[in-house]
């Protein structure tokens, strides 16, 4: 048995596919993917701290490239980013990044974040009839929040969106000829992103703000990130923050229209909201897989695991995982205590966190308290991908 | 104000350390390093209370 989980069958229900490795075969050598896939919470927990397993996986591919290219350039921006990247470097860039992630900080984009999710929802509302509520709402919000947080003018907005779609194009790979064509153009959109964040920080350097980029520029000690590493780092905060907080977003919207006695009970009692979120992101959060490069042998439930495989760490079976959580199958907005992984774990997990969260949480709270007949328009298709639990479109009413 | 770490329940979440990593600082493995007494600066309660919450695992305090 070798299991796919990029089948159009395991995207629309992974978590059938999970449940069955996770009693069978919890650490299955799947030859479609070439890769472990690791799927008990246990498992998944101790992985994050497992030395065996390294984040330095661009660097390598780099270095075994021959002659410079177009995409050189693209993917020594990339390898330079954090989560590519072990202690100790990682830990000096996590470091000075840190002050920029701060709770603080976040708490107080609240009220930003609220006023565009409002303008979102207002203009989503004038709309009749069956309405994609990803490409409306919970697409364009995670890229307006954060070139409002980089400081960059709003007329410069739109060009964030499509950094994006093609950060995610070049960093996930492309398959085939096809798409060589698409790829070029990301590339070159990406040297653009490259220039326009390199001014951006040229202008900030001399001017300091209250925006995150200028806490980025913060010394810890005598030490601080160079131009290079805040474009790489700008880069990163777009390509992290943007699609999994869209998808963090639908994902619960269509999780509670799926389950109305949870959204009555988010109704009736909006200060749930906070513990709701962490529900969601466990139910169906925005990530099912992430990698790890194996470095050194090691062992994981009797199975040897030697150096130069891969290991996909299944953050959304962990998450269902009945030996953690009590009935995970049931959605649960009041869950308590929720050791969700949906963030990841350890030395790694998400910078954003909190950022997400308090996004996630404001579409979540307005969605339903702004839309009180909300309903699903149309049956959403996942899309057939590994790392990301995502549907192309959520279309719904609103009335 | 004191904050307080239950070595035995930290699972290295991290998530203290995402919402303020000099209050919360982390072990090389990602494991709390606040220890069993740890002083809050004046100014930064609400901060430190907001990482006690943020523990999924409840190995977080704030000591009476």
């Amino acid at each position: 048995m070798t299991v796919d989980l990029t089948a159009p069958a395991a995207s629309a229900d992974p978590y059938a596919v999970f449940r069955s490795l996770r009693d069978t075969d919890p650490v299955h050598w799947s030859e479609a993917h070439r890769a472990w896939l690791i799927t008990r919470y246990d498992d998944v927990s101790d992985a994050f701290r497992n030395k065996a397993f390294s984040n330095d996986r661009v660097r390598p591919v780099l270095a075994r490239r021959k002659e410079p290219s177009a995409a050189s350039d693209v993917l020594g921006l990339l390898a330079g980013w954090m989560v590519v990247t072990d202690p100790p470097e990682h830990t000096r860039l996590r470091r000075l990044a840190a002050g920029a992630f701060k709770g603080q900080r976040i708490a107080v984009m609240g009220e930003q974040i609220t006023a565009i999710v409002d303008r979102l929802l207002s203009a989503f509302l004038e709309g009749d009839g069956a309405q994609d509520l990803i490409s409306e709402v919970a697409y364009p919000l995670p890229a307006i929040v954060i070139a409002t947080m980089l400081g960059a003018p709003p007329a410069d907005r739109d060009r964030f969106r499509e950094w994006s779609d093609e950060l995610a194009l070049v960093a996930f790979g492309t398959g085939g000829a096809a798409r060589a064509d698409r790829h070029q153009r990301a590339l070159r959109g990406l040297r653009e992103m490259d220039a326009y964040f390199h001014t951006l920080v040229d202008h900030r350097r001399r001017a300091l703000g209250d925006d995150m980029l200028s806490a980025l520029m913060a010394r810890d000690g005598d030490d601080l990130l160079s131009d290079d590493e805040l474009v790489a780092m700008c880069a990163l905060l777009l390509f992290a923050g943007h699609e999994t907080t869209t998808n963090s977003i639908a994902n619960a919207t269509l999780a509670l229209l799926r389950h109305p006695d949870q959204l009555d009970r988010l109704r009736a009692d909006p200060d749930l909201i906070g513990p709701a979120v962490e529900e969601l992101l466990r139910f169906d959060g925005p990530i099912k897989v992430l990698n790890r490069w194996v470095v050194a042998e090691t062992e994981v439930r009797g199975k040897r695991i030697s150096p130069g495989e891969r290991v996909h760490l299944v953050l959304a079976s962990a998450n269902r995982d009945p030996m953690r959580f009590d009935d995970p199958d049931t959605l649960d907005l009041g869950r308590n205590p929720n050791p969700h992984i949906a963030f990841g774990k350890g030395i790694h997990a998400c910078i954003g966190a909190q950022l997400a969260r308090m996004e996630t949480r404001i579409a979540v709270s307005r969605i339903v308290s702004r839309m009180p007949g909300l309903a699903l328009a149309e049956e959403p298709v996942w899309k057939d991908v590994l790392a990301s639990r995502a549907m192309d479109r959520l279309v719904v009413r609103h009335s | 104000m004191r904050i307080a770490v239950d070595n035995s329940l930290c699972e290295a979440h991290g998530q203290c350390g995402v919402v303020d990593y000099d209050l919360f600082p982390l072990d090389d493995d990602g494991f709390s390093a606040v220890g069993p007494s740890r002083e809050v600066p004046a100014g930064e309660e609400a901060t430190a209370e907001l990482g006690v919450a943020s523990c999924p695992a409840r190995a977080l305090r704030v000591l009476p």
